[in-house]
Formats: C-alpha cells, structure tokens, sequence
C-alpha cells in the first residue's frame, strides 16, 4: 500500500515537472535576423530650415555629404559625434569662421595615427568622446571625464 | 504519532506568538543591524520608532550620522543640531556637521562653526583647524600663510599638504597665448607644449604635407589645384593654431580637476580626521 502510494506521488510529481517544462506554447516559425550592427551615431537631421544666415551654405552641404557620401560609407568615424556633427554642432553653437576652426582641428585629431585611447573617454563600443563643448573657448563649459570612462549614450 | 505531531505542531504556534517584535529593546536590536549592514535608509527609520518610546541622544547622533553616510548632509545637520550641549557625543555632532559644510561646499558656515568649537574648547579642535585649513583649497578665499596653514597637520600629513598647498598657490598652468603663438610658429608645437604629443605631431604632418603639395602644384603650374591645397593648408594652420588655444585651456581645467580629486581624496581617506566609531564593533 506504501509502495503504491509512493509510486503515485512519484507520477504526479513528474508530470508537474514535465507539464510545467514547456514553457513555449507559440509555434516556431522563420525568423529574419539582422546582421547589421546598429549606428551609434545620432539620426541625421535633414530638414532645410533656414535658422541663420550660414544656413544656406551649410545645411544644403552638409546634407549632401550625409547623403551621398557618409551615410553610404558607414559610420567610421572615430569620434562621437561624427566630424560632419561636430562641425554642423561647432557652426550653431559658435559661428561659421570659429565652427570652420574647430573642424580643421577636429580633422587634425580624426588623422592621429598615434595612440588616442589615453586621451579621450569612450562613447558606446567603437567610438571615443570628443564633444563640441571642450573646443568652444569659454572654459566654463568644460566637464572634464577621464580619458577611459565610459560615457552614457546620449538618446 | 499523530498526537505526538500534533503536539509539535501546537506547541510552535504557542511559542511563536510569545516574541514582542515591537518591542523597544527589539527595535533597537534591528535597527543597530541595519546600520551596522550599511542600510541606512531602514536603519533611520527603527530609529525613530525607537525616539516615541525613549528620548535618547545616542540615537539621534546615530540617526544624523546615516544620513551623513547616505551623503544627505542637509538632513544630517537638521539632525546633528538637535543634540543638547549636555550630551556626550555634543562635541563630536560639532565634529560631524563641519563635515557636512564641507562636503556640501559651505565655507562661510564651516568657518563660523570651528571658531563655535574654539570657543567651546572641544577635544577635536585640532581637527577642526585642520578641516578649515584643507576648505581653503578648495575655495575662492584668499589661502593663509603657509606656516598658519601647515601649523595644525603632524610630520606624516605635512608634506602631502604642503604639496596641496604649493598647486593651489602656484598651479601648473599652460598659457594659451603662448601655445597659441607656439603652433604659429611651427604648426603642432603647441599641442606640444600642452603635453598632446601625438596631436601635435599630426598637425605638424597634415600641415607640412598640405603645404608642400602646395608648393610643389604652384612650381609646376597647376593653379586649380595648388589653390585648394593652399586653401587647405591655410585651414589646418588656422586650426592648430585655434586648438592649441583648446588645448591649452583643456589642461588647465584638467589641472584644477585633478587637484580637487586629490584633495578630496586625501580627506575622505583621512575620514575628515573624524575619529571612527565603535557602534558595529
């Protein structure tokens, strides 16, 4: 009688087991997976709004290089932002002449073949920090971050 | 065997019930737990069921000091105040809302305060000379002589504040003028002079290289293309020049963050030169 009993509570028990080990009520079907690894850099803005007057210059130009060139090349620059951001971003924030400066320099720095990492800290997996702040001359507005740190992603 | 697990059974219910969890000593018991396990947040709040029963300023010493460990100093001083000058621990509260001022960076208050403890001829006062002397480096305020300055430190802490002392009168800064003239004069050299060794070498290539194809396309007569390796020559000159200014004024900055880590280092390893309680021990 034991031994039925026992051999019972062994079924019942295995069954909830089994019953509950499936977890997966939803038919498998045929997924599409997705290579391609996802841009870190932030979406382009390809509106024409005339702000000022190095907007007309600017935007039509920068827009073409985004579409012809950069968006077809892939993101490889170094840097977040992108140079082309950097120098859309330096131009708003300053002017045309001081944002063309800091693009110049910008470029200088994007063609070091020397070692970068000891400088400046990470954005994301593949991109080092160099935001348009640091290069503004108004020393208020610089926040250092130790080169190595990782920075949150800006969304 | 069924009457003996029944007997097990009833008396577990009745024994259960005997244990007071409400009880004063038992919430007390808790909350020293607590604080002791660093959970502060829960440890303040058994310590302030504790206060309705007894009035005790032990407990509120220890209700003001984790707040400080949570670093909410405003409540930590709203806490450390309500302690009577009667109270044992009275002097060391002074010790504990200087610490307060100075990590919620108010000098003016910190500076009243240590007198207040001057005044009261308190045990710590060599600590809270010493807390006022580390605050002048790290205010706008105008920095004492360096034997007033130094005077309160012993012959270990003397000479890692001395150090402290001579970068905060006399900081390594680079002059942005100067580096600016620097990269006139040889494009990179003042990315150089601002320790970007790397950068400055670059900028030194890209503007050589430009200039030379330059050089070389006006030689030879192709004007087009001499103009857009002048044009962008001249850009690359311009912009070293512009980013050794950056440069220099990003080192500066970084000079004047380095210290205050440092600084703020040094004192949170010293513990504010606050003496370390013996609650968990």
């Amino acid at each position: 009688m034991i031994i039925n009993k026992l051999k019972l509570l062994l079924l019942i028990f295995l069954f909830s087991i089994i019953a509950h080990s499936q977890t997966d009520w939803v038919r498998w079907e045929k997924s599409d997976p997705d290579y391609k690894i996802p841009s870190e850099t932030i979406k382009r803005q390809y509106d024409l709004s005339i702000q000022s007057i190095g907007d007309v210059v600017l935007k039509p130009v920068i827009n073409a290089y985004w579409f012809f060139i950069s968006d077809v090349d892939g993101d490889n620059c170094p840097f977040y932002p992108s140079c082309s951001s950097f120098l859309f971003t330096s131009i708003k924030q300053t002017n045309i002449f001081q944002g063309t400066l800091m693009f110049f320099d910008r470029f200088t720095r994007d063609t070091n073949i020397f070692e970068r990492s000891s400088h400046y800290p990470f954005y994301g997996k593949h991109h080092f920090y160099d935001p348009v702040y640091l290069y503004t001359l108004d020393e208020d507005l610089i926040k250092i971050i130790p080169a190595g740190t990782q920075v949150k992603k800006i969304k | 065997m069924k009457i003996f697990i029944i007997q097990i059974i009833i008396s577990t219910v009745v024994l259960a019930q005997s244990v007071d969890f409400n009880s004063p000593e038992n919430i007390k018991l808790f909350a020293d737990y607590l604080f002791c396990d660093h959970d502060y947040l829960r440890a303040i709040d058994e310590y302030e069921k504790y206060l309705n029963f007894f009035d005790n300023d032990t407990i509120r010493f220890k209700i003001a000091l984790a707040f400080s460990l949570m670093d909410e100093h405003t409540n930590a001083l709203k806490n450390f105040n309500k302690l009577s000058e009667a109270s044992q621990l009275y002097q060391l509260s002074q010790i504990e809302e200087l610490k307060s001022f100075f990590k919620l960076k108010l000098f003016p208050q910190l500076s009243s305060k240590v007198s207040e403890i001057h005044n009261l001829k308190s045990e710590y006062s060599l600590s809270a000379d010493k807390i006022l002397s580390i605050s002048y480096l790290l205010n706008n305020y105008s920095i004492p002589a360096e034997k007033l300055f130094l005077a309160p430190f012993n012959d270990q802490e003397k000479p890692i504040v001395q150090n402290f002392y001579l970068r905060k009168t006399n900081p390594d800064y680079k002059s942005e003028i100067l580096a600016g003239v620097y990269s006139a004069i040889i494009p990179g050299l003042g990315k150089i002079y601002t320790e970007n060794y790397s950068d400055g070498i670059t900028a030194f290539l890209i503007t050589g290289i430009f200039s030379y194809l330059a050089y070389t396309n006006f030689e030879h007569r192709h004007l087009t293309r001499a103009w857009i390796f002048t044009v962008a020559g001249a850009g690359f000159y311009a912009g070293n020049i512009y980013g050794s200014v950056a440069s220099a004024q990003i080192f500066n900055v970084k000079i004047n963050f380095d210290f205050i880590n440092d600084v703020n280092s040094f004192i949170e390893a010293k513990n504010y030169f606050i003496p370390e309680y013996d609650f968990c021990k």
